[in-house]
């Protein structure tokens, strides 16, 4: 059964040319803002190496969920739908309830799923094109007037997020202790203690990182610990899995 | 004329701002319409139509993710900043990629907090993490062709491990600069976790970032509240230890001091005012 068509091919070369597009512009933006206000060269070169170094290893699991989307979307599908708004879970839920989460899925199907896909994103985007700028302009206001409220809104919505995964990860994970769980839709199995195992991994490098930082006060680390965190807890979580799948 | 040119770097914040959202509305609205030709595209293609009854069972799907897209665009709007917005809301994977390679990359710059430089560093590290992972994903298409069946089923094991492998290192990170903050949402929220859990209702990270933010911001508004009236109240008997040693019978004078203070507890007092007078104090109190 014909999954993939030329023509979303080409539509998804577009989308990503946009993105491209966009990224750069913004980027060009950035820096050119930040030499006319006087940034420190080193800080924008470091932020351009960080966040490149940062973002390679969370994005392979993003090319895997292409792979996962695979069988019932056909390539081109998955491709446009992981580059643009949304994430795996997303993306997949979505599909889920459109009917297409096999390899059997028709194209009618594969159509209604697409669809979903695409009307589950958009108030996002819609809100950022109409009511944003007013939004922004509310808090750069709230700014000027009260620096102090609007820093603690600001810290009030990172540490509120990060409470929140933290403590769905931490007890989540305890929970699963002995109990994997699998995921309806992507067929994919969680186990509690592989979790808790990577968090703690994860933790343990960054703790790691730390002390080397403060002991040779050599400041490379700074920019490589994170993206190290990562790789060494998945790597832990690579080969924990199988310990547990038994 | 020159306002009209996109690649103009203006002077002011306010123009280089007002210049970011007319490239980002832009932006927004041509990436949508290329997004809304795909599943047009792929009817004509495919020759076929959706199934309508399964379409419309969707829509409470369809309008439970609009409800989370309205919720993450207003709650993540303070951490991303201008360009980081409208570049996140298009690219997507903004809790798993977007935002942590921003909180990164301003912990690493160590830029002021609502600053220029934090606004300016945020977009940078979108950018970059957008191109990044466009490019990554783009390059693995073709391993991915050629080794579907063997790279999901070594790699796919370990995908639900990404977030505990990111939030386990930056948590530490960024602990250490909201513990305050941070200790009673966690807190609530691990208590909701656990009873959810124990329920046999366990709540997924989405569920729980919003849950988080809700709690966080209740938490922090009554902490907020509760400094501000310290404050005040620090500051107002400040003024009055002042003024009774200075002019002691005017009631005129204090009329103004009550006044002073009363406008202080309307929620503008900064801390480096309190410090201000609290020095005062200090140095009169020595005299």
């Amino acid at each position: 059964m014909q999954k993939d068509y030329a023509i979303i091919f080409v539509l998804g070369a577009l989308i990503v040319a946009m993105i491209i597009a966009m990224s750069v512009f913004f980027l060009i933006k950035a820096l050119r803002r930040g030499k006319k206000i006087g940034m420190d060269k080193k800080l924008i070169t470091g932020a351009i190496r960080n966040s490149a170094l940062f973002s390679i290893v969370p994005s392979i699991p993003i090319v895997v969920g292409v792979g996962i989307m695979m069988p019932a979307l056909g390539i081109a599908i998955p491709w446009i739908r992981l580059t643009v708004i949304g994430a795996l879970q997303y993306e997949v839920s979505a599909a889920a309830a459109a009917g297409a989460s096999g390899p059997g899925a028709t194209p009618t199907d594969i159509a209604t799923a697409v669809i979903v896909m695409t009307l589950s994103i958009l108030s996002g985007p819609i809100f950022n094109a109409t009511f944003y700028k007013r939004y922004q302009g509310k808090l750069a206001q709230l700014r000027e007037t009260n620096k102090r409220k609007m820093d603690a809104i600001t810290g009030s919505l990172l540490a509120g997020m990060l409470a929140g995964i933290m403590s769905a990860l931490l007890v989540g994970g305890a929970f699963g202790v002995g109990k994997p769980v699998t995921a309806e839709n992507t067929g994919i199995t969680t186990y509690g203690e592989v979790t808790l195992i990577t968090l703690a991994t994860s933790m343990g490098i960054m703790v790691i990182c730390g002390i080397l930082l403060k002991v040779t006060k050599q400041k490379w680390i700074e920019s490589y610990a994170l993206p190290l965190s990562i790789l060494v807890s998945l790597l832990a979580a690579f080969f924990a899995v199988p310990v547990f799948a038994v | 004329m020159k306002k009209l040119n996109l690649m103009f770097t203006p002077d002011k914040r306010e123009d280089y701002n007002n210049q970011m959202h007319s490239l980002g509305r832009t932006f927004t609205l041509v990436s949508l319409g290329f997004i809304f030709i795909v599943p047009i595209a792929y009817l004509i293609a495919a020759k076929t139509w959706p199934n309508w009854t399964v379409l419309a069972k969707c829509i409470p799907f369809i309008l439970g993710y609009w409800a989370i897209g309205l919720i993450e665009a207003v709650s993540y709007a303070p951490l991303l900043g201008t360009g980081g917005q409208y570049l996140s809301f298009i690219t997507g994977n903004i809790s798993n990629l977007k935002l942590p390679a921003a909180i990164n990359a301003q912990t690493i710059a160590k830029v002021e907090q609502g600053s220029e430089e934090q606004e300016i560093i945020t977009t940078i590290a979108i950018a970059v993490s957008s191109i990044v992972t466009t490019v990554i994903i783009l390059i693995g298409l073709i391993p991915l062709i050629i080794w579907q069946e063997q790279i999901v089923t070594v790699l796919t094991p370990i995908s639900p491990y990404v977030l505990p492998a990111i939030f386990g290192a930056l948590t530490l990170v960024v602990v250490a600069m909201y513990a305050k903050i941070a200790a009673i949402p966690f807190l609530v929220c691990i208590i909701i976790s656990v009873i959810a859990n124990a329920v046999g209702f366990g709540l997924d990270v989405a569920t729980m970032i919003i849950v988080g933010m809700v709690i966080s911001a209740i938490s922090t508004t009554i902490m907020y509240r509760i400094q501000s009236k310290k404050i005040a109240a620090k500051e107002k008997a400040v003024i009055a230890t002042l003024t009774e040693s200075d002019t002691k019978d005017t009631d005129a004078t204090d009329a103004i001091v009550e006044d002073i203070a009363t406008e202080n507890i309307k929620e503008n007092v900064v801390n480096e005012e309190v410090i201000e007078v609290e020095e005062i104090t200090e140095e009169e109190k020595k005299e």
